[in-house]
């Protein structure tokens, strides 16, 4: 495979995508069972993610299992491949997609489906789960898109809906025992479906309700076929994140891949409470992991990478019980090596500035981010972003005074309630900041003080209290993109978008129902791949797909929905119950705001009885 | 702050096999980090952003492989040689790893100034006869000058003076094999596919050019030419 394939690489962009051969991979040519690891996009950015590179540590321990990597190759290598009958292989064995017994595909965002169908057909592997048969792999998906798999549904045989760590183990013994005696393709797939947190599309069929029940035809919920398949499927969550030993020896790359450092994972979950934040509500309870974890996971992992920069990851670090321990403890240990410590997003309060600046050792100091979402304090009430104004801005004040020069600040357009003073209201925010950030800057260095203002479309999520609420028209946002820009001040400040039409169609997407297979498919039969990359990312196209599929998108996404009436998610679990989201949403149109409950008490989201899970903090459990 | 005394390790490695596609950077980044896990005692630049005191030779291009280059390596401790490079084998990728280590005095010139010379074989299928190759280098060879057009921009070579040696076409397993030495300048140096895509172009043969090897990297010394490591 490699004398045919290696000719294709002078032609190329970028070869080191295609290598292989970095330290850290895992070759295992003798083992009977074979499962390739796809990131549905290309390797500079699925080398960075981490739940591939967790899952391809465990899978590789296993006796008789061989995990590989597969990323999708770009348009030129594509080509190359179809011109030259090449079908989609493995990194590290060259063994097509095809021949392997499980194709796992992570799930990232809702832009990476057309991905996914152009690397099952680069594979010769048929895009919809109905048309493949006994010779062809399993394609089985996790991710972020599983809490709401019915769009891409068509195309997979089964999701694994949440952690993987155990229930992967689970899902390849269950399918190694069914192939061992022979069994069928039938077989494999009612072995799965009785693994739990594991949904077989093919096994359920969508609800028919007479009158109304969803605002878009076959958007619905969906049911069971038979009574052996559970009705609800309930995500997976490890009880103990120190049980589970996270890949110390992760493959390094070649490339310059995005995240290009070693990583190591400080927490899971959050509890803040953010309404319009999908990750952390699915991902609940928080469990730490210990501080002597953490940084013995640190050390080993720069031995074994040889990374120069250790990132310590979480949806909140700052949150960590014993954050400062560990900074500490890692500064010491990492002195006089040119070794830096990364922390991805910072609390907007004094300790984040502080963890900053231990972070920084007094050296080079890159921007600062903060998140404060809404520019008024009504909004971020609804939004329960426990952030104030004198926070921020003390925050600020902090930062500048200890040196840094520049800050980034992320905010939301088109948040449920939100008027036009709301709007305003950013852009009045982002001139105090400036004002405050001025007042802490010597005179002399003022020329070089930024203010970047980056600002996204609110797209309404499943499994968050957010999840009836309608997203801003095309038009609408356009408007209000045009009173926020009259509102910024210009000096010092940059402003930047994310691009509205994608938001659109992430939203019509995120919450869609089976029959928007059909628009995913013909999407990318006219042309549709790499919609996240902006340069080929085609709204025209995507309209002409939803027009040929007969499904409207502005209704899947802008429309408001009855809360009584099912959701396509409906079968999904995240142990969050669907009486506190929508509680939640209550309280959000009172602009009442919930404390986090990993410090002020229980909440009553229901995740942690649901799960049979417990908040952990520090490696100690709290009950 | 006072200069610490340090040690400045050659080191020699390859870039073989299907790693010939990393580019310079690539290359520079994978040995750094190979460094960093044999967990050699790498002295640190002062300054806003320190790093590891590294120096590499002349640049590779994406797809051109090589058996014989260098990077220097400054040490905080004197590791014995023989150690230094067990080490840094056992933490390098196979496709890059290193061949021999060897100090040199620390005021040395730097492998950039110094490697002014470089060998290359290039291979050429057999879909090209040895006699035709031989004939297509000559007449390439009778021309003074060559111009190359490379990224917009537009370099002539002084032949007599980029290649001090006359290049040899020999036959090999694979079709046959030019080797050629090329004097490396200032203002930029004569890729050898660029003269033998040339020679072949000039005479209508196709474009058969298989491989390209860097096999030598050399110094000049008065009366020859001198490897680093010797």
């Amino acid at each position: 495979m490699w004398a045919r394939f290696e000719p294709l690489l002078d032609s190329v962009e970028r070869p080191a995508r295609y290598l292989d051969s970095e330290w850290g991979v895992r070759v295992r040519p003798d083992s009977s069972y074979r499962v390739a690891l796809v990131y549905p996009d290309t390797y500079e950015l699925g080398m960075a993610n981490q739940a591939l590179a967790i899952l391809y540590d465990i899978l590789n321990r296993v006796e008789g299992v061989a995990a590989e990597r597969c990323f999708v190759p770009w348009k030129d290598m594509a080509l190359a491949m179809r011109r030259e009958g090449v079908p989609l292989h493995t990194l590290e064995t060259l063994v097509p997609l095809r021949e392997c017994a499980f194709v796992g595909i992570t799930l990232p965002h809702e832009l990476t489906y057309t991905n996914v169908l152009e690397t099952l057909d680069l594979a010769g592997i048929p895009v919809r789960s109905a048309d493949r048969g006994e010779g062809d792999p399993l394609v089985i998906a996790g991710g972020p898109c599983a809490f709401n798999p019915e769009p891409v549904a068509a195309f997979l045989d089964a999701v694994l809906v949440g952690e993987g760590e155990e229930a992967v183990l689970e899902l390849v013994e269950a399918d190694r025992a069914v192939l061992v005696r022979g069994g069928s393709r039938a077989e494999r797939l009612r072995a799965l479906a009785g693994v739990p947190g594991v949904y077989v599309p093919s096994l359920y069929e969508p609800v028919r309700v007479e009158g109304a029940g969803t605002e878009v035809p076959g958007c619905g919920s969906v049911a069971p076929l038979e009574p052996s398949v559970p009705a609800i499927v309930a995500k997976r969550a490890l009880r103990d994140l120190g049980s589970a030993r996270p890949p110390t020896c992760p493959v390094v790359p070649y490339m310059d891949v995005v995240h290009d450092r070693a990583v190591v994972e400080v927490l899971r979950g959050c509890t803040r409470g953010c309404r319009f934040c999908q990750a952390g509500m699915v991902y609940r309870p928080v469990r730490e992991r210990s501080a002597d974890d953490v940084v013995r996971d640190v050390m080993a992992t720069l031995r074994c990478t040889g990374h120069d920069e250790v990132s310590l990851v979480s949806l909140s670090t700052t949150d960590h019980s014993q954050i400062e321990e560990v900074l500490r403890r890692l500064a010491r240990g990492l002195e006089g090596r040119a070794v830096s410590v990364s922390l991805p997003s910072l609390r907007a309060d004094a300790f984040g500035v502080e963890m900053a600046r231990l972070v920084s050792g007094g050296g080079k100091k890159a921007g600062l981010t903060f998140a404060p979402e809404a520019g008024t304090q009504r909004l971020r009430d609804v939004v329960n972003k426990n952030i104030t104004e004198d926070d921020l801005l003390a925050t600020i004040e902090h930062a500048f005074g200890a040196g840094w020069r520049r800050v980034k600040l992320y905010f939301m357009l088109g948040l449920p309630t939100e008027t036009d003073e709301d709007i305003r209201g950013i852009g009045r925010l982002v001139n105090k900041v400036m004002e405050v950030a001025r007042d802490n800057t010597p005179k002399d260095q003022r020329g070089g003080l930024r203010i970047g203002v980056s600002v996204s479309t609110f797209v309404p999520k499943p499994h968050t209290p957010f999840q009836w609420e309608p997203q801003l028209t095309l038009d609408e946002v356009l408007r209000r993109q045009e009173i926020l820009r009259e509102s910024m001040p210009r000096r010092g400040v940059d402003l930047s978008w994310h691009d509205p039409e994608v938001s659109f169609l992430e939203g019509a997407l995120a919450r869609g129902g089976r029959a928007v297979a059909d628009v995913i498919e013909h999407a990318w039969r006219n042309g549709c791949v790499f919609d996240a990359w902006t340069e080929e990312f085609s709204l025209a196209r995507w309209m002409a797909a939803f027009e040929a599929a007969g499904i409207d998108p502005v209704a899947l996404a802008s429309s408001a929905r009855d809360p009584q009436a099912a959701l396509p998610w409906d079968h999904i679990a995240s142990g969050v119950s669907k009486r506190y989201l929508l509680e939640e949403r209550g309280r959000a149109l009172e602009g009442v705001t919930t404390k986090d409950c990993s410090f002020d008490g229980c909440t009553g989201c229901d995740a942690c009885d649901d799960l049979g899970l417990d908040i952990s903090l520090g490696g100690a459990s709290r009950g | 702050m006072a200069e610490r005394t340090t040690f400045r390790l050659r080191v020699r490695f390859g870039k073989l096999g299907r790693l010939r596609h990393l580019s310079h950077l690539e290359v520079m980044r994978a040995l750094e980090r190979s460094i960093r896990r044999a967990d050699m005692p790498y002295a640190v630049t002062q300054g806003f952003s320190p790093h590891m005191k590294a120096a590499f030779g002349p640049a590779l291009p994406v797809g051109t492989a090589g058996t014989h280059e260098y990077y220097d390596l400054w040490l905080r401790e004197l590791v014995p040689a023989p150690e230094a490079l067990a080490r840094l084998v056992a933490a390098t990728p196979e496709g890059l790893a290193p061949g021999a280590a060897r100090y040199v005095p620390e005021k040395a010139p730097s492998l950039s100034a110094a490697l002014t010379i470089a060998r290359y074989d290039v291979g050429v299928s057999p879909a090209v006869g040895l006699d035709e190759l031989v004939r297509a280098v000559e007449d390439v060879l009778a021309e003074a000058e060559l111009t190359v057009q490379a990224k917009g921009k537009t370099k002539v070579f002084d032949l007599a003076s980029v290649l001090p040696e006359e290049p040899r076409v020999e036959s090999s397993e694979a079709g046959s094999t030019v080797a050629i030495t090329t004097r490396m300048g200032a203002t930029g140096s004569l890729r050898p596919e660029a003269l033998i895509g040339r020679a072949l172009e000039s005479a209508g043969l196709p474009q058969a050019i298989t491989t390209v090897t860097r096999t030598d990297l050399l110094m000049e010394t008065e009366g020859g030419f001198r490897r680093p490591l010797e």
